[in-house]
């Protein structure tokens, strides 16, 4: 493999590593990708209420497979109840009992989910079962009415998808034909509300379209309690769909519409009461930042920095943002060709920048730089050796900073203080390099480099502030992945550097 | 400014393609060493039976430092330079004694306190790369012949030879001014003189990028000066290039007034300022170079000096002066 290739083989590899990870941990596990992002949560109580007849009780009730599996927030109030949950081939149904019981009984259920979850009526694919209502109740004259609905919405229909728009559009807006006027009487009579529904669902059935009632809640705390929502769940041949009969055509919508039950079955099954019914009450909450991000007990590669206790991660704060300056600084260097005075001081610079005002940290530093090598020219005349000399230099960028910060306190700037933690070593080294090349190549060289420094350092320290990208290299560590990919891109890039267009503007061919 | 396009007619290398593409593939990282530490630099050119500047004194320790003005006594004129030091810093140019104190270049005085303070300097690595601990080298101080003293401000001039896979590519002879204080570094003010490679001729010479005709400081001309014994210059670059094993090299020459030339280092990462000397872009040398080595791997050595010579041959310049027949070895 050429190195061209490797090159591109290791870019790919580490995109799709680190972006496959953020992926995975903003779509599957919520942590928000936008810092200013507003995440809601969601929380559903259902209670379960019936009048206990005196005798054993158990109440079954189906649970939403999404918030069971995902593990979000869940609880349960019941007094005085057993409980267990059972699981049943992707099913899950909460298991309350108890014995001798009288009078009314509420059980409750509560679960917690991320505004942008899914709303779990997402298609699953599913084989087809044995049609559970064959809708052959259906005899004589309302038979045949029935018959000739399924004939005509056939007709225009080339799917189960646009079958159930059209039947549930039809049912809607009361279509008013012979047949649908006697067919939707029969129901009336059976069933009263729910008689749009089932007919609904009984004419798909005779359409070859298997259908069956599925139960959502409107996610709409004005409503306050609120019966469950009847919803339709039909087979398109590979897939079991959830959708709204009331608004047929559109698929659900995770912000507005949960869906409890799905699969069949009853929602709830209370044995040893009478009059249960189950009802839902919504609140919306701000989830915060923390637990949305607790990550803690993912695995490895997901948790990363924030597997960590928190006093070990408040180190990382800064640390993470070291690749973001060191980007700038191969940027800087390599396509635009700024001389820096080292290869990574401008990466400590900025970091110290982090801690302070802009302009006084720029201030301090140029005060502190000029005061040091004034200095350490008075120190050259001593013809010290290398190693004192560099340590006699920190010995004054320490006075310096010392007396610098004492006159900007009397002055009334308390801000000077935080310069104690401008770390020194870094402009006693500085000090010590820019007379070295003050006196080897000039001052112009010198001030050139400090300067060119300088102006990497505050554009580091720019993006470096942006709250964004903090956000980012602290909980998406893995995009410093593709900040590497970028890097090694730039490693490769043979092209001129625009200082070298100024460098060569007067070059002319003899 | 010139745009990126315009560079790249032209044959423009950048840093980044100097590094990408011609040292970086081959320059191995190990040969480094051989061409950083100048002893071993010369101990390898000595081998070779090339002429270096003669070694006087190696200080390694402290005590080596104490004891140097003893043994430097009867030399008069000597030059230190740290071992592994880059772009000339830290060497210190002694013309000549008087009674104990000693005479740089400029005719600054220097007592012997001084001067050990300095080798002490470039024993605790202040001028070497990486500021590592390092030795100084104590050896011959090079008399240049004087139509090199003619058309320089002070310092000697040097050649500078870029050679790649052993093909001279470009040739260059850089002059003090007296803006670069008697330094040859172009971007302190130095001058480039470019030189023809068939005949070693000056063809061109620049200023701060520049084009120049005459020394700014002194009255000379600077286009038309022919090297003396041009093919045996040459001939020692492409020895230095076959000893170190490196593809992209440029090696510095002195011309002694009585020696001839002597190479004085080689540098495994050269700078680009030659191409404006010249004023031809490194590429158009470098690929029919690349191209050649390619076809013919086995070239020896005085073919590559033909092949560089008749290929990039300057031809106004050609016109063949007597001493640039000259052949040794």
């Amino acid at each position: 493999m050429s190195p061209r290739w490797k090159l591109i083989t290791a870019v790919l590899i580490l995109i799709i590593a680190g972006g496959g990870l953020a992926t995975y941990k903003v779509h599957s596990l919520g942590v928000p990708f936008w810092t200013g992002e507003k995440i809601n949560e969601w929380e559903i109580e259902a209670r379960v209420s019936f009048l206990a007849t005196g005798n054993r009780v158990k109440a079954r009730l189906s649970l939403p497979a999404l918030a069971v599996e995902s593990k979000t927030g869940q609880e349960v109030g019941s007094l005085g109840y057993h409980y267990n949950i059972e699981q049943d081939r992707g099913r899950y149904t909460a298991v309350w009992s108890a014995e001798n019981r009288d009078e009314s009984q509420a059980l409750y259920f509560r679960v917690r989910f991320p505004n942008r979850s899914f709303s779990g009526g997402e298609p699953i694919p599913g084989e087809l079962q044995a049609l559970e209502n064959d809708g052959l109740n259906l005899a004589g004259p309302v038979g045949e009415a029935a018959e000739n609905i399924v004939k005509r919405a056939k007709a225009i229909s080339s799917d189960p998808d646009a079958l159930f728009v059209s039947l549930f559009n039809d049912i809607r807006i009361g279509e008013s034909s012979q047949e649908f006027v006697l067919v939707k009487r029969h129901y009336d009579k059976e069933f009263r509300n729910t008689a749009a529904i089932a007919m609904g669902i009984d004419i798909l059935g005779m359409a070859g379209v298997p259908a069956r009632l599925a139960y959502g809640v409107r996610l709409d705390i004005e409503r306050g309690s609120q019966a469950p929502v009847l919803l339709v769940e039909y087979y398109d041949g590979a897939f079991w769909k959830v959708r709204d009969p009331l608004e047929p055509s559109s698929v659900l919508d995770g912000r507005s519409i949960y869906v409890w039950h799905r699969g069949g079955g009853p929602l709830l099954d209370v044995t040893g009461g009478e009059g249960s019914r189950v009802s839902f009450t919504v609140a919306k909450d701000r989830i915060p930042l923390a637990r949305l991000t607790d990550l803690s007990r993912s695995p490895l590669m997901v948790s990363t920095i924030l597997g960590l206790p928190v006093a070990e991660r408040n180190a990382f704060r800064y640390i993470v943002l070291i690749p973001i300056g060191a980007f700038v600084v191969v940027l800087m260097r390599n396509i635009v060709g700024v001389p820096t005075l080292g290869t990574f001081m401008p990466v400590l610079l900025a970091l110290a920048l982090l801690e302070i005002p802009l302009l006084r940290g720029l201030t301090m530093f140029t005060v502190l730089i000029a005061g040091g090598l004034w200095f350490r020219f008075l120190l050259s005349r001593l013809n010290l050796l290398v190693v004192p000399r560099v340590a006699a230099c920190v010995v004054i960028v320490t006075l310096l900073m010392i007396m610098m910060t004492v006159i900007s306190y009397r002055m009334g700037m308390s801000g000077g203080v935080q310069i104690a933690l401008f770390p020194m070593i870094i402009l006693a080294w500085t000090v010590e390099r820019m007379s070295l090349i003050w006196e080897e190549e000039g001052k112009h060289s010198a001030i050139t480099q400090v300067g060119g420094s300088l102006v990497v350092a505050v554009l580091a320290y720019l993006l470096m502030r942006v709250s964004q990208i903090q956000y980012w290299a602290f909980y998406f560590p893995e995009l410093l992945l593709i900040l590497l990919a970028g890097i090694l891109i730039i490693g490769r890039y043979t092209g001129y550097r625009i200082s070298e267009l100024i460098r060569f503007r007067t070059f002319t061919h003899v | 400014m010139r745009t990126p396009g315009e560079l790249r007619a032209l044959g423009v290398v950048g840093i980044n393609m100097r590094n990408g593409r011609y040292l970086l593939p081959n320059n191995p990282r190990k040969l480094y060493g051989l061409v950083d530490d100048k002893l071993q630099t010369k101990a390898l050119a000595e081998a070779e039976g090339l002429s270096v500047p003669e070694t006087y004194a190696i200080v390694r320790t402290a005590r080596d430092a104490r004891l140097l003005a003893k043994s430097l006594a009867d030399r008069g004129a000597f030059v230190i330079k740290p071992s592994r030091g880059s772009g000339g810093k830290g060497v210190l140019v002694i013309d000549g004694q008087e009674d104990g104190v000693y005479i740089k270049a400029s005719g600054a005085r220097l007592n012997r306190e001084e001067v050990r303070h300095h080798v002490d300097n470039i024993l605790a690595g202040l001028f070497s790369l990486g500021g590592q601990r390092d030795c100084a080298l104590v050896e011959y101080r090079v008399r240049p012949a004087k139509f090199l003293t003619d058309i320089s401000y002070q310092g000697a001039p040097d050649i500078r030879i870029v050679l790649f896979h052993g093909y001279p590519v470009m040739a260059m002879l850089r002059a003090a001014t007296r803006e670069s204080d008697g330094r040859a570094n172009l971007h302190q003010g130095a001058l480039g003189i470019g030189i023809d490679l068939a005949s070693g001729r000056t063809v061109r010479a620049i200023h701060h990028g520049k084009p120049v005709t005459r020394h700014p400081d002194i009255d000379i001309d600077l286009i038309g000066i022919q090297m003396p014994g041009w093919n045996q210059i040459l001939d020692i670059g492409v020895t230095c290039q076959e000893m170190t094993g490196l593809g992209y090299l440029g090696v510095d020459l002195m011309i002694d007034e009585t020696i001839g030339p002597l190479m004085i280092e080689v540098n495994a990462r050269p700078g680009l300022a030659i191409q404006q000397a010249n004023g031809v872009g490194l590429r158009r040398r470098l690929e029919p170079i690349s191209e050649q080595h390619h076809k013919r791997p086995g070239t020896g050595h005085f073919e590559k000096i033909e092949f560089s010579q008749t290929h990039f041959g300057v031809p106004g310049a050609t016109v063949a002066h007597p001493q640039a027949s000259q052949h040794c070895r």
